[in-house]
């Protein structure tokens, strides 16, 4: 079937069976190595993608669902603004999830930004929970959360402002 | 020197993000059976461009001998265990390889397996240890009181981030192999080998390796392998990337132990002798036995100084996947039984645990199992008083007491609580049997602009290492840490420095590093720019067990730990809830705290599900097919408050591994608060709750 959908913010089309996983069109059709390869089973949460800003693993995640949708993976999310914020948000709290789960776990706080602006420390850490990693220090990961919280928080104060 | 981040062959990416045009995906096809002869192995008719390999292509050796013992890269007569690769099948396409897979049929000629192995036979065992101190039998004959016990500890998923594989692909006139593993020379000695080539035309360059739980230290050398064969004999590159569900049945898993204990206590309580019986499953194969063993044996007694010590270690085979290192190696086994019957010892005896423990302390000049006197000082007295105010242990544990006395006449709906400790050290840089002829290399250069390079093979799982190694670089040289650049690991351009296990990398590489840049420093006016220095590290004799004595100290030097759980079970289903965790830790001079206290953490998170989530059931020799979706995790929801603390330290201690202390105190401090929460005997982990409101019913 065809498969039309926003990837990015730019429109797509591609040829994929009905049940094909998105994490496998994700990488195999369009590249975005960013969404690891993934468990088929929706474990690890490491091929974290947002589909219509809800953060879903992509391997959970039929083709026939995404057509028409609006699917940011984190190749995506790094050329927005938001991305930004998160980074240095965690560069700020010495939080470094690993390079195998960092991508899953930006993805993940941005999702939950956008919904709790504010989140407190169990909010947070049953958001990330949707990512499995043996690297994770729950301690450094709410800090990184709520410091990407904090600078979200000024610039939305900074845009009002003006 | 940096690589081209834009060839496959060079790229710091992850494997499963490696691709190379025209290369071919390589599927393994495994044994049906756990154990027998294999008598026909039948290939469909293959489309042009796809090829099966069996071990009679290979060129070189197909018996590689790996840790003191030899796996074959593909069976070729007999199987051992569910899943072992039998062939291999090259081509261009995944869906079409997984086609071909369905349909080759393998014909085994069963026989009975042995899967059995706390009650083995003798043709089972691989190895046995026997090491005495004092005169147990007569300790026993005199004591006023004889406890025992037995303790189990349950296989454990490596869970890494990505699962195992390997690519391989020509690069001029040198095969290039990339895979995730702690030892890229292994992987270089095993290709060299299977293929029957020269060292220098095998080139490894790891990829990323996440958190490696001392489970890819020598299975990535069998993928490699495979990638290897599959890309000299199709000619082409070639990956080899298990699934998650493949990755999770068939490659090596922790080894699971029984250990048996028997303690003499005199009329003061006194612990006067142990008697330990430690029996490790390490599956088929079982590459690291020795290390295993050794290191179970070794910390038999754990945080205790007994003067009368027996311990029998026996390493046993068995027709499952090789079941062998985990983080922890070995010590974890003993650790969790003799601290959880420490604990049960003292509460018995209506003994504050802490009190006890303090009676029995290992402190320095304790003789050791091997007959030596320890040299390093410990501080388990610290540490003790330290987590004793930081948890409130004492006023928590004797409350808790006391509800669990009354609570045998009256049944309460309340949650209750319990609190454990346990102790634990860490051997740095103990030696590997099998490595004891060995000896590692570590360079550096002080280049014309001042800048430092450090050129090592170690695989530094995080940037927490590296910043060790920058730290004590920076501290003799006293030049800024951005001018100092650890090389990008090529087996073709760095030294061997040996494998990235058992804290080597903090043990002997950064001592190695601190050498290079004494000399460095030594020569810095005296020699022009740039000045270059090697240093070279032999292990200690390794330890010299024998069948009725053990000579010899085994480790370069001790960390100490403990830890304190609070949890509190839920009466009706028996699942536990972690409501506090507490360690604190004596690792000389801690590099980077941040990291120091970031790994610890999420060590003691994956300590916590090892203790009660992370079930991985081995049912007729076979991982369950079910069984990645079935495996629980403790999830960052349910992590509790962990409060680590470090004990003081000065400029001049030494740097010293931490990162496996809380898989040798964790799971015997959660042993001891389920114990006091719930009044069963929780003897082996993972603690299973479901397990006991069964038996309550039935």
């Amino acid at each position: 079937m065809k498969v039309d959908f926003i990837l990015n913010g730019e429109d797509v089309s591609c040829q994929a069976d009905a049940g094909e996983r998105l994490s496998r069109i994700l990488r195999d059709t369009f590249s975005l190595l960013g969404v690891k390869e993934d468990c088929r089973s929706g474990h690890c949460g490491l091929c974290l993608v947002t589909l219509n800003g809800l953060a879903v693993p992509a391997c959970l995640v039929p083709a026939f669902r995404v057509r028409g949708a609006e699917v940011v993976t984190i190749e995506g999310f790094k050329q927005t603004e938001d991305y930004e914020y998160i980074r240095k948000g965690f560069e700020k709290a010495e939080a470094e999830p690993c390079e195998f789960c960092r991508g899953a776990v930006f993805l993940s706080t941005a999702a939950l930004l956008e919904e709790r602006p504010r989140p407190e420390t169990p909010e947070i850490l049953e958001n990330l929970s949707a990512v499995f990693c043996r690297c994770h220090d729950p301690e450094s990961l709410v800090r990184g959360v709520k410091s990407a919280a904090e600078l979200r928080a000024r610039r939305m104060n900074f845009r009002a402002n003006r | 020197m940096a690589r081209d981040r834009k060839s496959p062959l060079k790229a710091d990416l992850p494997l499963s993000d490696i691709r190379e045009e025209g290369m071919v995906h390589v599927v393994t096809v495994r044994s049906p059976s756990c154990r027998g002869r294999i008598t026909a192995v039948e290939v469909p008719r293959l489309p042009r461009g796809y090829r099966a390999l069996g071990a009679g292509d290979i060129p070189g050796e197909n018996q590689l001998p790996i840790l003191g013992t030899e796996i074959p890269i593909l069976a070729r007569d007999r199987v051992s265990y569910v899943g072992e690769p039998i062939l291999l099948v090259a081509g261009p396409d995944p869906d079409v390889l997984e086609r071909i897979r369905q349909e080759v049929r393998v014909v085994v000629l069963e026989e009975e397996p042995i899967l059995e192995w706390e009650s083995f036979s003798t043709e089972q065992v691989l190895l046995e240890r026997t090491a005495i101190l004092g005169d147990p039998d007569k300790a026993f004959e005199t004591a006023a009181e004889v406890l025992e016990a037995r303790f189990r500890t349950e296989s454990q998923e490596h869970l890494y981030p990505e699962p195992q594989g390997a690519f391989a692909a020509f690069e001029y006139d040198k095969l290039v192999v990339r895979c995730a593993t702690q030892w890229p020379f292994h992987v270089r000695a095993c290709v060299r080998s299977v293929l029957g080539v020269k060292p220098q035309e095998v080139v490894v360059r790891p990829t990323p390796l996440g958190v490696p739980m001392e489970g890819r230290l020598w299975y990535p050398s069998v993928l490699a392998c495979h990638a290897a064969l599959a890309a000299v004999l199709c000619g082409k590159p070639a990956r080899i990337l298990l699934s998650r569900d493949e990755d999770f049945r068939y490659t090596p898993k922790k080894a699971r132990s029984l250990v048996a204990l028997k303690a003499g206590v005199d009329s003061q309580g006194t612990l006067s002798v142990l008697d330990a019986k430690v029996v490790l499953n390490t599956g088929a194969y079982a590459p690291l036995a020795s290390e295993l063993l050794e290191q179970a044996c070794l910390h038999a007694a754990g945080s205790l100084a007994v003067p009368n010590l027996r311990v029998r270690g026996y390493a046993v085979r068995t027709h499952t996947p090789p079941l062998g290192a985990f983080s922890g190696m070995g010590a974890a086994h003993t650790l969790f039984a003799v601290e959880a019957f420490a604990n049960r010892i003292a509460r018995d005896r209506q003994e504050d645990p802490l009190e006890w423990r303090n009676r029995h302390i290992l402190r320095k000049g304790s003789v050791l199992i091997t007959g030596e006197p320890l040299r390093d000082r410990t501080s388990f007295d610290a540490i003790g008083q330290r987590l004793k105010a930081a948890s409130d242990f004492q006023r928590k544990y004797g409350s808790n007491e006391l509800i669990r006395k009354r609570r045998s006449t009256s049944r309460s709906e309340e949650a209750p609580r319990g609190i454990g400790i346990a102790f634990g050290y860490q051997a740095n840089g103990a030696s590997l049997t099998s490595l004891s002829s060995e000896s590692f290399t570590v360079e550096a250069t002080l280049n014309k602009d001042l800048s430092l390079s450090i050129s090592t093979s170690a695989i530094a799982g995080d940037e927490g290492i590296r910043a060790i190694w920058r730290s004590t670089a920076a501290g003799i040289l006293g030049i800024p840490l951005g001018r100092i650049a650890v090389s990008e690991v090529d087996t073709g351009d760095v030294p061997d420095s040996g494998p990235s296990v058992l804290s080597r990398n903090v043990a002997v590489v950064n001592k190695l590093i601190e050498r290079c840049c004494v000399t460095i420093r030594s020569r810095r006016f005296r020699s022009p720019l740039p000045i270059s220095a090697r240093s070279v590290h032999r292990p200690r004799n390794p330890l010299r067990w024998e069948k009725e004595s053990v000579k010899g100290y085994p480790f370069e030097s001790i960390s100490c730990g403990g830890a304190v759980v609070e949890l509190e079970m839920d009466p009706w289903n028996k699942e536990p809830r972690i409501l506090g965790t507490w360690l604190c830790v004596d690792g000389g001079r801690i590099a980077s705290e941040r990291f120091a206290r970031s790994t610890l953490s999420a060590s003691t998170l994956s300590a916590l599900g090892q203790c009660f989530r992370e079930r991985l059931p081995i049912e007729a020799g076979a991982v369950s097919v079910d069984g990645y979706r079935e495996y629980g995790l403790l999830s960052l929801a349910e992590a509790p408050t962990i409060e680590i603390e470090f004990l003081p330290w000065d400029e001049t201690d030494p740097i010293k591994g931490i990162g496996e202390l809380p898989f040798l105190c964790v799971p015997a401090a959660f042993a001891a608060a389920a114990e006091q929460a719930s009044d069963l005997a929780i003897d082996r982990i993972p603690f299973i709750g479901e397990e006991f409101v069964t038996g309550e019913l039935g």
